[in-house]
Protein backbone atom coordinates (compact mmCIF):
# COMPACT_ATOMS: atom_id res chain seq x y z
CA UNK A 1 0.00 0.00 0.00
CA UNK A 2 1.75 3.12 -0.86
CA UNK A 3 1.00 6.35 1.09
CA UNK A 4 3.46 8.60 2.50
CA UNK A 5 2.83 10.21 6.01
CA UNK A 6 3.77 13.95 4.70
CA UNK A 7 0.73 13.55 3.03
CA UNK A 8 -1.56 13.28 4.93
CA UNK A 9 -4.04 16.00 6.50
CA UNK A 10 -2.14 17.67 9.08
CA UNK A 11 -4.95 17.41 11.71
CA UNK A 12 -4.29 13.34 11.83
CA UNK A 13 -0.77 13.18 11.72
CA UNK A 14 1.08 12.66 15.14
CA UNK A 15 -1.96 12.20 17.32
CA UNK A 16 -1.69 10.73 20.37
CA UNK A 17 -3.90 7.82 20.19
CA UNK A 18 -5.30 4.07 22.28
CA UNK A 19 -5.25 1.19 20.77
CA UNK A 20 -7.21 -1.92 22.70
CA UNK A 21 -7.52 -4.27 19.99
CA UNK A 22 -7.15 -8.27 19.68
CA UNK A 23 -3.16 -8.65 18.19
CA UNK A 24 -3.87 -10.82 16.09
CA UNK A 25 -3.35 -9.79 11.55
CA UNK A 26 -5.98 -6.94 11.92
CA UNK A 27 -4.71 -5.66 15.03
CA UNK A 28 -1.06 -5.63 13.29
CA UNK A 29 -2.27 -3.60 10.59
CA UNK A 30 -4.33 -1.34 12.32
CA UNK A 31 -0.88 -0.07 14.58
CA UNK A 32 1.15 -0.64 11.84
CA UNK A 33 -0.41 2.15 9.70
CA UNK A 34 -1.43 4.41 12.73
CA UNK A 35 2.31 4.41 13.42
CA UNK A 36 3.20 5.78 9.91
CA UNK A 37 0.90 8.42 10.50
CA UNK A 38 3.39 9.44 13.31
CA UNK A 39 1.29 8.65 16.16
CA UNK A 40 2.07 7.93 18.81
CA UNK A 41 0.18 4.53 19.74
CA UNK A 42 0.01 3.10 22.77
CA UNK A 43 -1.65 -0.83 22.91
CA UNK A 44 -4.11 -1.71 25.43
CA UNK A 45 -4.98 -5.61 25.77
CA UNK A 46 -7.19 -7.06 27.51
CA UNK A 47 -9.34 -4.76 27.15
CA UNK A 48 -9.07 -2.47 30.63
CA UNK A 49 -11.77 -2.27 33.11
CA UNK A 50 -11.87 1.34 32.00
CA UNK A 51 -9.68 2.72 28.71
CA UNK A 52 -7.26 5.18 29.32
CA UNK A 53 -9.04 8.60 28.62
CA UNK A 54 -5.84 11.12 27.87
CA UNK A 55 -5.61 10.18 24.28
CA UNK A 56 -6.87 11.85 21.01
CA UNK A 57 -8.27 9.14 19.51
CA UNK A 58 -9.19 5.67 20.69
CA UNK A 59 -9.89 2.71 18.81
CA UNK A 60 -11.87 0.13 19.92
CA UNK A 61 -12.97 -3.64 19.42
CA UNK A 62 -16.62 -3.75 20.08
CA UNK A 63 -16.88 -6.16 22.91
CA UNK A 64 -19.32 -6.90 25.40
CA UNK A 65 -20.02 -4.44 28.24
CA UNK A 66 -18.11 -1.66 25.88
CA UNK A 67 -19.94 1.22 27.30
CA UNK A 68 -19.56 0.38 30.67
CA UNK A 69 -15.84 0.29 30.17
CA UNK A 70 -15.91 4.38 28.48
CA UNK A 71 -13.90 6.00 30.80
CA UNK A 72 -17.18 9.13 30.41
CA UNK A 73 -20.62 9.74 30.76
CA UNK A 74 -22.40 10.06 26.87
CA UNK A 75 -22.52 13.31 26.06
CA UNK A 76 -19.14 14.61 27.38
CA UNK A 77 -16.42 12.57 25.22
CA UNK A 78 -12.63 13.48 26.14
CA UNK A 79 -11.23 11.37 22.72
CA UNK A 80 -12.30 10.83 19.58
CA UNK A 81 -13.93 7.35 19.70
CA UNK A 82 -13.50 4.70 16.94
CA UNK A 83 -15.14 1.43 17.05
CA UNK A 84 -13.81 -1.53 15.39
CA UNK A 85 -16.64 -4.45 14.97
CA UNK A 86 -15.92 -7.81 14.18
CA UNK A 87 -16.95 -9.90 11.01
CA UNK A 88 -19.01 -12.23 13.06
CA UNK A 89 -21.17 -12.31 15.07
CA UNK A 90 -23.56 -9.81 13.67
CA UNK A 91 -23.02 -6.65 16.32
CA UNK A 92 -25.10 -5.81 19.14
CA UNK A 93 -26.51 -2.84 17.54
CA UNK A 94 -27.87 -1.36 20.32
CA UNK A 95 -24.34 -1.74 22.42
CA UNK A 96 -22.91 0.29 19.62
CA UNK A 97 -25.27 3.15 19.31
CA UNK A 98 -24.99 3.32 23.44
CA UNK A 99 -20.55 3.80 22.96
CA UNK A 100 -21.59 7.06 20.84
CA UNK A 101 -18.37 6.23 18.60
CA UNK A 102 -17.74 9.02 16.45
CA UNK A 103 -16.75 6.30 13.59
CA UNK A 104 -16.55 2.41 12.71
CA UNK A 105 -13.93 0.18 11.47
CA UNK A 106 -14.92 -3.01 10.23
CA UNK A 107 -12.85 -6.12 10.08
CA UNK A 108 -11.20 -7.20 7.76
CA UNK A 109 -9.19 -3.63 8.60
CA UNK A 110 -7.43 -2.11 5.19
CA UNK A 111 -5.17 0.57 5.08
CA UNK A 112 -7.97 2.62 3.43
CA UNK A 113 -10.91 2.16 6.33
CA UNK A 114 -8.71 2.88 9.11
CA UNK A 115 -7.17 6.57 7.34
CA UNK A 116 -10.72 7.06 6.64
CA UNK A 117 -12.06 5.90 9.99
CA UNK A 118 -9.20 7.86 11.47
CA UNK A 119 -9.97 11.45 9.89
CA UNK A 120 -13.76 11.12 10.26
CA UNK A 121 -13.40 10.18 14.07
CA UNK A 122 -11.02 13.05 14.59
CA UNK A 123 -13.36 15.78 12.39
CA UNK A 124 -16.75 14.43 14.19
CA UNK A 125 -15.67 14.88 17.48
CA UNK A 126 -13.47 18.15 17.21
CA UNK A 127 -16.88 19.46 15.13
CA UNK A 128 -19.22 18.06 18.19
CA UNK A 129 -16.66 20.51 20.75
CA UNK A 130 -16.64 23.18 18.61
CA UNK A 131 -20.54 23.04 18.82
CA UNK A 132 -20.56 22.40 22.32
CA UNK A 133 -18.26 25.44 23.25
CA UNK A 134 -20.22 27.52 20.89
CA UNK A 135 -23.25 26.75 22.96
CA UNK A 136 -21.79 27.34 26.20
CA UNK A 137 -21.24 30.63 24.82
CA UNK A 138 -24.47 31.16 23.69
CA UNK A 139 -25.41 30.35 27.58
CA UNK A 140 -23.11 32.71 28.61
CA UNK A 141 -24.17 35.66 26.37
CA UNK A 142 -27.46 35.19 26.74
CA UNK A 143 -27.33 35.46 30.62
CA UNK A 144 -24.92 38.59 30.50
CA UNK A 145 -27.07 40.70 27.76
CA UNK A 146 -29.78 41.76 30.43
CA UNK A 147 -26.87 43.05 32.54
CA UNK A 148 -25.96 45.06 29.17
CA UNK A 149 -29.25 46.33 28.46
CA UNK A 150 -29.64 47.60 31.74
CA UNK A 151 -26.50 49.46 31.91
CA UNK A 152 -27.47 51.30 28.17
CA UNK A 153 -30.39 52.33 29.99
CA UNK A 154 -28.57 53.93 32.58
CA UNK A 155 -26.36 55.55 30.25
CA UNK A 156 -28.81 57.24 28.03
CA UNK A 157 -31.28 58.14 31.29
CA UNK A 158 -27.65 59.58 33.51
CA UNK A 159 -25.47 60.21 30.62
CA UNK A 160 -28.32 61.46 28.38
CA UNK A 161 -26.68 59.42 25.53
CA UNK A 162 -28.59 57.99 22.73
CA UNK A 163 -28.84 54.26 22.37
CA UNK A 164 -25.78 53.76 20.01
CA UNK A 165 -23.94 56.45 21.93
CA UNK A 166 -24.41 53.88 24.77
CA UNK A 167 -23.51 50.58 23.48
CA UNK A 168 -20.20 52.52 21.39
CA UNK A 169 -19.20 54.23 25.00
CA UNK A 170 -19.46 50.22 26.20
CA UNK A 171 -17.48 49.06 23.30
CA UNK A 172 -14.62 51.38 23.90
CA UNK A 173 -13.99 50.91 26.91
CA UNK A 174 -14.35 47.10 26.75
CA UNK A 175 -11.33 47.38 24.07
CA UNK A 176 -9.50 49.93 26.08
CA UNK A 177 -9.60 48.17 29.13
CA UNK A 178 -9.14 44.87 27.07
CA UNK A 179 -12.40 43.38 29.24
CA UNK A 180 -15.74 41.90 27.78
CA UNK A 181 -18.52 44.31 26.48
CA UNK A 182 -20.81 42.13 29.96
CA UNK A 183 -17.73 43.01 32.70
CA UNK A 184 -18.07 46.92 31.20
CA UNK A 185 -21.81 46.58 32.29
CA UNK A 186 -21.38 45.12 35.01
CA UNK A 187 -19.35 48.17 36.28
CA UNK A 188 -21.91 50.58 34.81
CA UNK A 189 -25.10 48.61 36.86
CA UNK A 190 -22.55 48.59 40.01
CA UNK A 191 -21.14 52.14 40.20
CA UNK A 192 -25.20 53.35 39.56
CA UNK A 193 -26.09 50.86 42.56
CA UNK A 194 -22.92 52.71 44.48
CA UNK A 195 -23.74 56.28 43.49
CA UNK A 196 -27.15 56.29 43.05
CA UNK B 1 -31.23 11.47 49.91
CA UNK B 2 -32.47 15.15 51.19
CA UNK B 3 -35.76 15.10 52.73
CA UNK B 4 -36.77 16.90 49.61
CA UNK B 5 -35.23 14.80 47.58
CA UNK B 6 -36.93 11.86 49.34
CA UNK B 7 -40.39 13.80 48.83
CA UNK B 8 -39.74 13.78 45.46
CA UNK B 9 -39.37 9.89 44.88
CA UNK B 10 -42.88 10.08 47.07
CA UNK B 11 -44.44 11.81 44.96
CA UNK B 12 -43.22 10.03 41.83
CA UNK B 13 -43.79 6.53 43.55
CA UNK B 14 -47.86 7.81 44.28
CA UNK B 15 -48.50 8.41 40.67
CA UNK B 16 -46.96 5.32 39.53
CA UNK B 17 -49.58 3.22 42.22
CA UNK B 18 -52.64 5.26 40.87
CA UNK B 19 -51.69 4.32 37.14
CA UNK B 20 -50.98 1.09 37.97
CA UNK B 21 -54.26 0.65 40.46
CA UNK B 22 -56.63 1.53 37.70
CA UNK B 23 -55.23 -0.79 34.81
CA UNK B 24 -52.00 0.36 34.07
CA UNK B 25 -51.49 2.00 30.75
CA UNK B 26 -52.56 -0.56 27.82
CA UNK B 27 -53.07 -3.15 30.09
CA UNK B 28 -49.53 -2.65 31.26
CA UNK B 29 -48.04 -1.96 34.60
CA UNK B 30 -45.39 0.67 35.08
CA UNK B 31 -42.19 -0.72 36.86
CA UNK B 32 -40.01 1.96 38.33
CA UNK B 33 -35.95 1.30 38.36
CA UNK B 34 -35.14 3.24 41.41
CA UNK B 35 -30.95 4.93 41.72
CA UNK B 36 -30.02 7.06 44.83
CA UNK B 37 -27.41 8.95 43.68
CA UNK B 38 -26.84 10.24 47.69
CA UNK B 39 -27.21 13.95 46.58
CA UNK B 40 -23.58 13.25 44.87
CA UNK B 41 -23.90 15.21 41.67
CA UNK B 42 -21.68 13.37 39.12
CA UNK B 43 -23.28 9.91 40.37
CA UNK B 44 -26.60 11.51 38.68
CA UNK B 45 -24.11 11.15 35.31
CA UNK B 46 -23.16 8.13 36.16
CA UNK B 47 -27.01 6.28 37.14
CA UNK B 48 -28.43 8.71 34.03
CA UNK B 49 -25.55 5.92 32.07
CA UNK B 50 -26.54 3.04 33.78
CA UNK B 51 -30.69 3.13 33.51
CA UNK B 52 -30.35 4.38 29.58
CA UNK B 53 -27.28 1.82 28.77
CA UNK B 54 -28.34 -1.03 31.13
CA UNK B 55 -31.17 -1.30 32.19
CA UNK B 56 -32.32 -0.14 28.34
CA UNK B 57 -34.77 3.26 30.12
CA UNK B 58 -35.60 5.75 28.23
CA UNK B 59 -37.20 8.00 30.13
CA UNK B 60 -35.87 9.22 33.61
CA UNK B 61 -37.57 10.96 36.35
CA UNK B 62 -35.63 12.94 39.02
CA UNK B 63 -33.02 15.27 39.98
CA UNK B 64 -33.89 17.68 42.67
CA UNK B 65 -30.54 20.17 42.03
CA UNK B 66 -29.65 22.08 39.11
CA UNK B 67 -26.25 20.61 39.71
CA UNK B 68 -27.40 16.94 39.35
CA UNK B 69 -29.85 17.86 36.43
CA UNK B 70 -26.67 19.18 34.47
CA UNK B 71 -24.76 16.60 35.23
CA UNK B 72 -27.97 14.24 33.43
CA UNK B 73 -28.43 16.68 30.54
CA UNK B 74 -25.32 15.55 28.32
CA UNK B 75 -26.26 11.80 29.12
CA UNK B 76 -30.06 12.18 27.83
CA UNK B 77 -28.86 14.63 25.30
CA UNK B 78 -26.49 12.20 23.25
CA UNK B 79 -28.51 8.97 23.80
CA UNK B 80 -31.74 10.74 23.18
CA UNK B 81 -33.94 10.22 26.46
CA UNK B 82 -36.40 12.60 28.10
CA UNK B 83 -35.66 13.60 31.60
CA UNK B 84 -38.52 14.70 33.51
CA UNK B 85 -37.41 17.31 36.11
CA UNK B 86 -40.13 18.39 38.79
CA UNK B 87 -37.64 21.21 40.44
CA UNK B 88 -37.94 25.14 40.26
CA UNK B 89 -35.08 26.33 38.58
CA UNK B 90 -32.58 29.61 37.98
CA UNK B 91 -34.19 29.27 34.39
CA UNK B 92 -31.88 30.15 31.11
CA UNK B 93 -31.81 26.42 29.89
CA UNK B 94 -33.43 24.89 27.20
CA UNK B 95 -33.01 21.47 26.17
CA UNK B 96 -34.93 19.16 23.87
CA UNK B 97 -34.39 16.23 26.04
CA UNK B 98 -35.36 17.32 29.24
CA UNK B 99 -39.35 18.33 30.18
CA UNK B 100 -39.18 21.06 33.20
CA UNK B 101 -42.00 21.19 35.23
CA UNK B 102 -40.87 23.16 38.03
CA UNK B 103 -41.20 26.88 38.28
CA UNK B 104 -39.48 29.24 36.05
CA UNK B 105 -38.00 32.76 37.32
CA UNK B 106 -40.67 34.38 35.89
CA UNK B 107 -43.04 32.11 37.61
CA UNK B 108 -42.33 32.24 41.74
CA UNK B 109 -38.78 35.12 41.59
CA UNK B 110 -40.23 38.52 39.71
CA UNK B 111 -44.09 38.66 41.60
CA UNK B 112 -42.35 37.61 44.58
CA UNK B 113 -39.90 40.37 44.81
CA UNK B 114 -42.60 42.48 43.95
CA UNK B 115 -44.91 41.35 47.01
CA UNK B 116 -42.05 42.10 49.20
CA UNK B 117 -40.61 45.13 48.64
CA UNK B 118 -44.63 46.71 49.02
CA UNK B 119 -45.17 44.93 51.91
CA UNK B 120 -41.53 45.06 53.99
CA UNK B 121 -39.09 47.33 51.97
CA UNK B 122 -36.78 47.61 49.56
CA UNK B 123 -33.31 46.48 50.98
CA UNK B 124 -32.62 42.29 50.86
CA UNK B 125 -29.64 40.56 52.37
CA UNK B 126 -29.27 37.15 49.91
CA UNK B 127 -28.28 34.03 51.53
CA UNK B 128 -27.81 30.87 49.98
CA UNK B 129 -25.99 27.28 49.36
CA UNK B 130 -23.03 27.47 47.81
CA UNK B 131 -23.58 25.92 44.04
CA UNK B 132 -25.12 26.88 40.50
CA UNK B 133 -28.99 27.45 41.52
CA UNK B 134 -28.53 30.22 44.31
CA UNK B 135 -26.16 31.76 42.46
CA UNK B 136 -27.77 32.30 39.23
CA UNK B 137 -31.40 32.75 41.09
CA UNK B 138 -29.39 35.55 43.05
CA UNK B 139 -27.91 37.19 39.77
CA UNK B 140 -32.07 37.14 38.65
CA UNK B 141 -33.40 38.38 41.53
CA UNK B 142 -30.85 41.37 41.90
CA UNK B 143 -31.72 41.94 38.30
CA UNK B 144 -35.22 42.21 39.08
CA UNK B 145 -34.75 44.25 42.89
CA UNK B 146 -32.74 46.97 40.96
CA UNK B 147 -35.44 47.31 38.47
CA UNK B 148 -37.72 47.89 41.12
CA UNK B 149 -35.15 50.50 42.76
CA UNK B 150 -34.63 47.85 45.40
CA UNK B 151 -30.61 47.22 46.55
CA UNK B 152 -28.90 44.06 48.10
CA UNK B 153 -27.30 44.90 51.06
CA UNK B 154 -25.43 41.84 51.47
CA UNK B 155 -25.03 38.36 49.92
CA UNK B 156 -23.40 35.41 51.68
CA UNK B 157 -22.91 31.42 50.39
CA UNK B 158 -22.55 28.35 53.01
CA UNK B 159 -21.84 24.89 52.06
CA UNK B 160 -24.38 22.63 50.63
CA UNK B 161 -23.63 20.57 54.32
CA UNK B 162 -23.25 24.05 56.52
CA UNK B 163 -24.11 23.34 60.22
CA UNK B 164 -25.44 25.13 62.78
CA UNK B 165 -22.50 27.10 64.03
CA UNK B 166 -22.04 28.09 60.14
CA UNK B 167 -24.76 30.33 60.24
CA UNK B 168 -23.60 32.14 63.26
CA UNK B 169 -21.37 34.82 61.19
CA UNK B 170 -24.55 35.33 58.73
CA UNK B 171 -27.32 36.26 61.83
CA UNK B 172 -24.37 38.90 63.48
CA UNK B 173 -24.39 40.24 59.88
CA UNK B 174 -28.01 40.53 59.51
CA UNK B 175 -28.67 42.01 63.42
CA UNK B 176 -25.99 44.38 62.32
CA UNK B 177 -27.42 45.05 58.84
CA UNK B 178 -31.13 45.20 59.41
CA UNK B 179 -32.57 44.46 56.04
CA UNK B 180 -35.99 44.34 55.26
CA UNK B 181 -35.79 41.01 54.01
CA UNK B 182 -33.89 37.87 54.49
CA UNK B 183 -34.09 36.03 50.51
CA UNK B 184 -32.51 32.73 51.21
CA UNK B 185 -31.42 30.33 48.53
CA UNK B 186 -30.27 27.81 51.23
CA UNK B 187 -31.65 24.05 50.19
CA UNK B 188 -31.72 20.73 51.47
CA UNK B 189 -31.54 19.71 55.15
CA UNK B 190 -29.14 22.96 55.99
CA UNK B 191 -32.43 25.03 55.56
CA UNK B 192 -33.54 23.73 59.16
CA UNK B 193 -29.98 25.33 60.41
CA UNK B 194 -30.75 29.28 58.83
CA UNK B 195 -34.21 29.37 60.43
CA UNK B 196 -33.76 28.01 63.77
CA UNK B 197 -30.67 30.28 63.70
CA UNK B 198 -32.97 32.97 62.88
CA UNK B 199 -35.72 32.37 65.72
CA UNK B 200 -32.80 31.61 68.61
CA UNK B 201 -31.65 35.75 67.57
CA UNK B 202 -35.11 36.31 68.68
CA UNK B 203 -35.64 38.42 65.13
CA UNK B 204 -39.38 39.21 64.56
CA UNK B 205 -40.84 37.46 60.65
CA UNK B 206 -43.68 40.26 61.08
CA UNK B 207 -40.95 43.12 59.62
CA UNK B 208 -38.11 40.67 58.45
CA UNK B 209 -39.16 37.55 57.33
CA UNK B 210 -37.06 34.77 54.98
CA UNK B 211 -38.50 34.71 51.56
CA UNK B 212 -37.36 31.75 49.70
CA UNK B 213 -38.34 29.94 46.54
CA UNK B 214 -37.25 26.27 47.91
CA UNK B 215 -38.33 26.37 51.71
CA UNK B 216 -41.60 24.23 51.41
CA UNK B 217 -44.16 22.63 53.84
CA UNK B 218 -41.47 19.77 54.37
CA UNK B 219 -38.61 21.71 55.30
CA UNK B 220 -40.86 23.75 57.64
CA UNK B 221 -41.81 20.39 59.05
CA UNK B 222 -38.18 19.42 59.95
CA UNK B 223 -37.18 22.80 61.81
CA UNK B 224 -40.53 23.22 63.93
CA UNK B 225 -43.76 25.23 62.87
CA UNK B 226 -42.98 27.55 65.79
CA UNK B 227 -39.80 28.47 64.18
CA UNK B 228 -41.11 28.73 60.63
CA UNK B 229 -43.91 30.69 61.29
CA UNK B 230 -44.38 34.33 59.61
CA UNK B 231 -41.68 33.10 56.53
CA UNK B 232 -42.53 33.30 52.91
CA UNK B 233 -41.81 31.33 49.81
CA UNK B 234 -42.91 32.03 46.60
CA UNK B 235 -44.47 28.44 44.71
CA UNK B 236 -46.74 27.05 42.52
CA UNK B 237 -48.37 25.12 44.96
CA UNK B 238 -48.93 24.58 48.74
CA UNK B 239 -50.77 21.60 50.36
CA UNK B 240 -53.81 24.28 51.59
CA UNK B 241 -54.98 25.70 48.42
CA UNK B 242 -58.11 24.31 48.45
CA UNK B 243 -59.79 22.40 45.33
CA UNK B 244 -61.21 19.17 44.95
CA UNK B 245 -58.44 17.81 42.69
CA UNK B 246 -55.93 19.17 45.56
CA UNK B 247 -57.83 18.00 48.77
CA UNK B 248 -58.03 14.35 47.24
CA UNK B 249 -54.41 14.45 46.06
CA UNK B 250 -53.37 15.40 49.90
CA UNK B 251 -55.83 12.82 51.20
CA UNK B 252 -54.05 9.81 49.00
CA UNK B 253 -50.51 10.54 50.01
CA UNK B 254 -51.69 11.35 53.47
CA UNK B 255 -53.22 7.57 53.81
CA UNK B 256 -50.03 6.47 51.63
CA UNK B 257 -47.05 8.10 54.07
CA UNK B 258 -49.25 8.73 56.85
CA UNK B 259 -51.03 11.87 58.71
CA UNK B 260 -48.39 14.39 60.05
CA UNK B 261 -46.42 13.66 56.40
CA UNK B 262 -47.62 17.10 54.35
CA UNK B 263 -47.34 17.81 50.40
CA UNK B 264 -45.26 20.43 48.65
CA UNK B 265 -44.55 21.95 45.73
CA UNK B 266 -41.63 19.64 44.72
CA UNK B 267 -44.11 16.30 45.56
CA UNK B 268 -47.01 17.81 43.81
CA UNK B 269 -44.40 18.32 40.17
CA UNK B 270 -43.14 14.95 40.67
CA UNK B 271 -46.74 13.30 40.94
CA UNK B 272 -48.46 15.57 38.24
CA UNK B 273 -45.14 14.70 35.91
CA UNK B 274 -45.84 10.84 35.67
CA UNK B 275 -49.22 11.52 35.18
CA UNK B 276 -48.74 13.53 32.28
CA UNK B 277 -46.38 10.92 30.76
CA UNK B 278 -48.42 8.05 31.43
CA UNK B 279 -51.35 9.99 29.71
CA UNK B 280 -49.46 10.49 26.63
CA UNK B 281 -47.82 7.12 26.62
CA UNK B 282 -50.99 6.46 26.43
CA UNK B 283 -51.43 7.35 23.35
CA UNK B 284 -48.34 6.93 21.67
CA UNK B 285 -48.05 3.62 23.15
CA UNK B 286 -44.38 3.90 22.84
CA UNK B 287 -41.73 5.07 25.14
CA UNK B 288 -39.41 6.08 22.02
CA UNK B 289 -38.08 9.57 23.05
CA UNK B 290 -39.13 10.58 19.21
CA UNK B 291 -42.38 9.26 19.22
CA UNK B 292 -43.44 10.39 22.89
CA UNK B 293 -41.75 14.15 23.13
CA UNK B 294 -44.16 15.74 20.30
CA UNK B 295 -47.09 14.36 22.02
CA UNK B 296 -46.05 15.92 25.43
CA UNK B 297 -45.19 19.32 24.18
CA UNK B 298 -48.75 21.30 24.49
CA UNK B 299 -50.42 18.60 26.31
CA UNK B 300 -52.55 19.62 29.40
CA UNK B 301 -53.47 18.35 33.03
CA UNK B 302 -55.74 19.11 35.74
CA UNK B 303 -52.76 19.50 38.88
CA UNK B 304 -53.59 19.52 42.06
CA UNK B 305 -51.90 23.17 41.54
CA UNK B 306 -54.75 23.86 39.02
CA UNK B 307 -54.93 23.51 34.84
CA UNK B 308 -51.09 23.40 34.10
CA UNK B 309 -49.88 22.51 30.55
CA UNK B 310 -46.43 21.88 29.05
CA UNK B 311 -45.61 24.68 26.66
CA UNK B 312 -44.37 23.28 23.32
CA UNK B 313 -42.38 26.83 22.51
CA UNK B 314 -39.81 25.84 25.23
CA UNK B 315 -40.78 22.13 27.04
CA UNK B 316 -41.50 24.62 30.60
CA UNK B 317 -44.59 23.73 32.36
CA UNK B 318 -47.08 26.85 32.51
CA UNK B 319 -47.83 26.86 36.37
CA UNK B 320 -49.65 28.97 38.79
CA UNK B 321 -47.85 31.67 40.71
CA UNK B 322 -48.45 31.66 44.44
CA UNK B 323 -47.13 33.61 47.51
CA UNK B 324 -47.61 31.89 50.79
CA UNK B 325 -46.68 32.86 54.33
CA UNK B 326 -46.57 29.81 56.83
CA UNK B 327 -48.63 29.71 59.57
CA UNK B 328 -49.02 28.06 63.39
CA UNK B 329 -49.75 24.47 61.60
CA UNK B 330 -47.23 24.84 58.84
CA UNK B 331 -48.95 25.39 56.33
CA UNK B 332 -48.52 28.20 53.88
CA UNK B 333 -51.66 30.69 53.83
CA UNK B 334 -51.83 32.01 50.28
CA UNK B 335 -51.14 36.06 50.22
CA UNK B 336 -51.70 36.49 46.21
CA UNK B 337 -51.57 34.27 43.58
CA UNK B 338 -52.32 34.22 40.17
CA UNK B 339 -55.65 34.75 38.35
CA UNK B 340 -54.60 32.12 35.50
CA UNK B 341 -51.20 29.29 34.79
CA UNK B 342 -48.24 31.79 34.06
CA UNK B 343 -46.61 31.07 30.17
CA UNK B 344 -43.34 30.02 31.54
CA UNK B 345 -40.42 31.97 29.93
CA UNK B 346 -36.91 30.42 31.26
CA UNK B 347 -34.86 33.29 29.49
CA UNK B 348 -36.74 36.03 30.42
CA UNK B 349 -37.42 37.69 27.42
CA UNK B 350 -40.57 39.12 28.08
CA UNK B 351 -39.12 40.73 31.26
CA UNK B 352 -36.19 42.47 30.30
CA UNK B 353 -36.90 45.66 28.23
CA UNK B 354 -40.72 46.60 30.11
CA UNK B 355 -38.18 46.71 33.44
CA UNK B 356 -35.84 48.68 32.62
CA UNK B 357 -38.13 51.74 30.58
CA UNK B 358 -39.89 51.48 33.70
CA UNK B 359 -36.49 52.32 35.54
CA UNK B 360 -35.42 55.19 33.07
Amino acid sequence: MSWRANALPSEIAGLDIVVAIRRDEGGELLIRDLQRTRAKVRHVWPLPERLPEDADVIFCDLAPGLANRIPWVPGEPKAAFVVIVPTLPAPDLEMLRNCAPDAVLHRPLTTHAVLSSLILARAHFTYSQRLRSRIEKLDETLRSIRGVERAKAILMAKRNMREDEAYQFMRRQAMTRRVSISAVAAVVVDTEEVLG
Amino acid sequence: MAVIENTQLRGTLLAIEEINAAGGINGRELVPLIYDPASESAAFGRYAKRLMVEDHVTTIFGCYTSSSRKAVLPVVERLNGLLWYPTLYEGFEFSPNIIYTGAAPNQNSVALCRYLMDHYGPRFYFVGSDYVYPRESNRIMRDVLRNNGGEVVGEVYLNLRAKRRDFQPVIRDISELRPDVIFSTVVGDSTVHLYQSYADAGFDPKVMPIASLTTTEAEVCAMGFDVGEGHITAAPYFQCIGGERNSSFVKRYKKRYGESEPTNMCVEAAYFQVHVFARTLQQTNSMETEILRPMVLGSTFDAPQGPISINPACSHADLWTRIGRVNRRGQFEVLQQSLSPVLADPYLIGYGRSMVSGQG
